[in-house]
């Protein structure tokens, strides 16, 4: 699958200093779309864009803090580095408790903010691989029958197969075919395996 | 611009009514140089209070500085150097040096101690030049400042710095006053028109929770505050101040809740 180039948003209510990031990521070859507020940014974010935020806490109309309440509310997962005036501890604190990724005093060492904002790009494509591996078993685990589906939960229950036999009123060698399908259409190579991907799919599991 | 100062749903008390609150004239006398000192004192008190906010205000040009001089020296040691790039950044460090200067400079104009120099003024351009500063001020505060000036108010003969300082003082208190509010709630509105007698009026009213009437009776008393580390000055001074103009400064309550502030001043004589 094709994934987009990153894009760095930066979200700053004062022109000068989002454009002059916007030529700071530019020298280092990093893209960015720099915006004026966070409603702008949620307008323009779609989750597919991967990618990272770069964020002024103080904004006049939704905070940074809010902004990234938001974000977690709808269960985004993008990397989120705040920037700020200093004097902002208690600020920085909640940030981070809320999951931010970062925290920079401004003004900033250059060296300082692109680390950061590098790191968050990394984090973020590990982060999208990881779901997309979670959704590609998902649609593995959905292509099972009804049948199979009730093999694969006592599969995971550690059932033997003459226990499943007994259970589903089938023979055992029933079981074994359908046994066989689950593993095929999973590609799980062990039971261990298999177990591993069911749990991931549970959502207090999922990634990110 | 409609006159916000009489909007339909909401009629302006008639100056002297009773939910007014104007003090008495200070004793003049050695009282005047107490008076005069403590002019001082508040000053240096209120610039004290304001350094947080111009702190950060000067945060921003800064780092848009920093941040364009490191993207020209990176831009600057690639092979093939994009010079248009390189060139709008120095422009803009230019432009942001001298946006650093403008917001320093009109915090030292408010700083400077002199004696009071009255000069004709335009209520409007004196407000409109520290109107920076004020929204400066309530952004850091994080509220919303806004202005209604209505053009073409008679002139006044005032010492602008003075009174510059007056409203500076009497916005940030509109802002502290909403402190507990809800950021994104926090309004303040400034406006000038003028009064049923034909004076010019500056008003300042905010969403606040107003005042109690303890707080009424004591409003203009030295040393009296109602914010914990208040020096219970600013209120004083600036009465001294807008009576030293032959003006007059008082509260009344604003519509629908908060505290509305208003100094008014005589038009100049022989105009």
């Amino acid at each position: 699958m094709h994934e987009p180039t990153p894009t760095v948003f930066v979200v700053d209510d004062d022109n000068a200093v989002r454009n002059s990031l916007r030529l700071l990521l530019k020298s280092v070859g990093l893209a960015s779309q720099p915006l004026g507020s966070a409603a702008e940014f949620l307008e323009t974010y779609r989750p597919s864009q991967p990618g990272c935020l770069v964020l002024d806490v103080r904004m006049p109309g939704m905070s940074g803090l809010e902004l990234q309440r938001e974000l977690n509310l709808r269960g985004a997962t993008i990397p989120v580095i705040f920037i700020t005036g200093h004097g902002d501890i208690p600020m920085a604190v909640e940030a981070m408790q809320q999951g931010a990724f970062d925290f920079l005093a401004k003004p900033f060492r250059d060296q300082e903010l692109i680390d950061r904002v590098q790191r968050a790009l990394a984090k973020d494509g590990t982060t999208r691989a990881a779901l997309t591996e979670r959704e590609r078993i998902r649609e593995r685990l959905e292509s099972l029958t009804p049948r199979e589906r009730e093999v694969l939960s006592l599969m995971t229950q550690g059932k033997p197969n003459k226990i499943m036999a007994h259970e589903l009123g089938v023979s055992q060698r029933t079981v074994e075919i359908h046994r066989a399908r689950v593993m095929e259409k999973s590609g799980a190579s062990s039971l261990a395996q298999l177990v591993r991907m069911v749990m991931d799919q549970e959502p207090e599991n999922a990634a990110g | 611009m409609p006159n916000a100062l009489t909007p339909p749903s909401a009629p302006r008390p008639e100056p002297g009514s009773q939910s007014e609150t104007v003090p008495e004239a200070p004793a003049s006398g050695p009282g005047a140089t107490l008076h005069g000192r403590m002019l001082q004192v508040s000053r240096l008190a209120t610039i004290g209070e304001m350094a947080a906010g111009v702190a950060h205000e000067l945060n921003q040009p800064l780092t848009a500085i920093a941040n364009y001089a490191q993207a020209c020296d990176r831009l600057l040691a690639r092979p093939a150097a994009n010079l248009e790039d390189i060139h709008t950044a120095l422009r803009e460090i230019a432009a942001q040096a001298v946006r650093a200067g403008d917001i320093l400079r009109r915090l030292r104009s408010l700083a400077r101690s002199q004696p009071m120099r009255r000069e004709r003024a335009d209520i409007n351009a004196v407000i409109e030049e520290i109107s920076d500063l004020l929204t400066a001020d309530a952004r850091a505060h994080r509220g919303v400042l806004t202005f209604d000036l209505t053009p073409a108010l008679p002139p006044i003969s005032i010492d602008s710095v003075q009174l510059q300082h007056v409203i500076v003082n009497l916005v940030r208190n509109g802002l502290e006053a909403q402190s507990d509010a809800v950021p994104g709630t926090r309004e303040l509105r400034l406006t000038t028109g003028l009064s049923a007698d034909g004076e010019v009026e500056i008003t300042i009213s905010d969403n606040g929770p107003g005042l109690s009437p303890q707080a009424l009776e004591r409003l203009f008393d030295p040393f009296f505050s109602t914010k914990p580390e208040g020096t219970g000055l600013g209120l004083a001074i600036s009465n001294t101040v807008v009576r030293a103009h032959d003006g007059s400064l008082g509260h009344r309550p604003n519509q629908p809740c908060g505290a509305c502030f208003f100094i008014r001043l005589p038009p100049e004589r022989g105009v």
